[in-house]
C-alpha cells in the first residue's frame, strides 16, 4: 500500500505539465509544478511560482532576494534538474489560512558530468503565501542526508563567495 | 541601493559560477553539464519607442562581463526578465549585435523594463500559449 502510494506520488510529480505550472492553486502542486518546470527548462514558469519576497536557505548559503535566486542559482538548479531524477518519497503538508508549507524527501539519482554517480536524498521545506487565488513560493530550504555532499556543497559555496 | 549591492554580489559569483563549462552550483555539490546554452545580461538602456510608445529593444552589457554578443547569435533564443517590473517575463529574440538586443513584437513591447534589470537568454525556442496547443 505504502508502495503504491509513492509510485502514485512518483506518477503525478513526473507527469505534470506545463499547465500546472500555470494553473496550480494546491501548495503541493506549486511544489510539483516548480520542479517540473525546471526539468522542462521553462524559466519563466519557474519565475512565476515564486513570490517576490522569497528568501532561499540551500546547503548553508542564502539567497536573500527573488532576484539573487533567479540570477545565480535557478540556472544550475535547472541544470541539475535536467540530469538527474527526482523521486518524491514523502511528503507532509500543513498550515492555515494564507500561510502552507510543504516537506517533502526525494530520492536523487543520476550522473554528473565526470560520470560519477548521484545517489541521495534531497530533503526540501517550502513555505507558501497566498496572494489572490494564487499560492506562491515565499521560502526553500535544501539540504541533503549525505554529510559528505553537504561538506562538499558548502565548502564550494565558501570558495565561490571569497573569489 | 541595497538591492543593487546584492546583485552586484551575486553577479561576482556568477562570474565564478557561469565561467566555468561545468556547473557547480544548483543543489551545490553535483557538478552536472549545463542543460542549455545560455548568456546573462543587464540592460544598459533602452530603445527608442516606436511611434505607439512601445519598445522593443535595449542595449546589454553581459554579466558575468565577456566579449560582446556574437551579431544575431541570439536570434530565437528565449529572453526572460531575472528583475524588475517585467520580471518573469519572456521574449524572443528577434535580432541582435554586440550589444544590442531586439525582440519579437509576438510576445508584446518590453516596456517596464528598466535600466539596471537582469535578464538570462537560454538557446530555446519560448513556448507561447499558441504553441502548446
Amino acid at each position: 500500500m505504502r508502495r503504491a502510494a509513492r509510485l502514485a506520488a512518483c506518477l503525478a510529480f513526473f507527469c505534470a505539465t506545463g499547465a500546472v505550472a500555470q494553473g496550480a492553486r494546491i501548495p503541493a502542486e506549486v511544489v510539483d509544478a516548480f520542479h517540473m518546470a525546471l526539468r522542462k527548462k521553462d524559466t519563466a514558469g519557474a519565475l512565476s511560482l515564486l513570490d517576490r519576497s522569497l528568501l532561499v536557505f540551500e546547503f548553508g548559503a542564502v539567497d536573500p532576494t527573488v532576484e539573487a535566486y533567479a540570477f545565480r542559482h535557478l540556472p544550475f538548479d535547472m541544470d541539475v534538474a535536467v540530469a538527474t531524477q527526482w523521486k518524491l518519497e514523502t511528503r507532509h503538508v500543513g498550515g492555515e489560512g494564507n500561510e502552507r508549507w510543504v516537506l517533502s524527501t526525494y530520492r536523487v539519482t543520476g550522473k554528473q558530468a565526470d560520470g560519477a554517480p548521484v545517489d541521495q536524498t534531497m530533503l526540501e521545506t517550502v513555505i507558501l503565501r497566498r496572494s489572490g487565488d494564487l499560492f506562491r513560493i515565499v521560502h526553500f530550504h535544501w539540504s541533503s542526508s549525505d554529510p559528505a555532499f553537504q561538506a562538499r556543497a558548502q565548502r564550494q559555496r565558501t570558495q565561490g563567495e571569497t573569489r | 541601493m541595497h538591492s543593487k549591492v546584492k546583485l552586484a554580489a551575486a553577479a561576482a559569483l556568477m562570474a565564478w559560477t557561469w565561467g566555468s563549462g561545468t556547473a557547480l552550483a544548483g543543489h551545490d555539490g553535483v557538478q552536472v553539464d549545463p542543460a542549455l546554452k545560455r548568456y546573462a545580461g543587464q540592460v544598459t538602456a533602452l530603445g527608442m519607442p516606436d511611434e505607439q510608445g512601445r519598445i522593443y529593444s535595449f542595449q546589454a552589457k553581459r554579466l558575468p562581463a565577456a566579449p560582446a554578443y556574437v551579431p544575431d547569435e541570439l536570434r530565437g533564443w528565449r529572453l526572460t526578465m531575472l528583475a524588475g517590473k517585467r520580471f518573469a517575463q519572456a521574449f524572443e529574440v528577434q535580432r541582435n549585435n554586440g550589444s544590442e538586443i531586439s525582440v519579437s513584437p509576438l510576445d508584446g513591447p518590453l516596456n517596464g523594463v528598466a535600466v539596471n534589470d537582469v535578464f538570462v537568454m537560454e538557446n530555446i525556442a519560448i513556448e507561447r500559449a499558441s504553441s502548446r496547443q
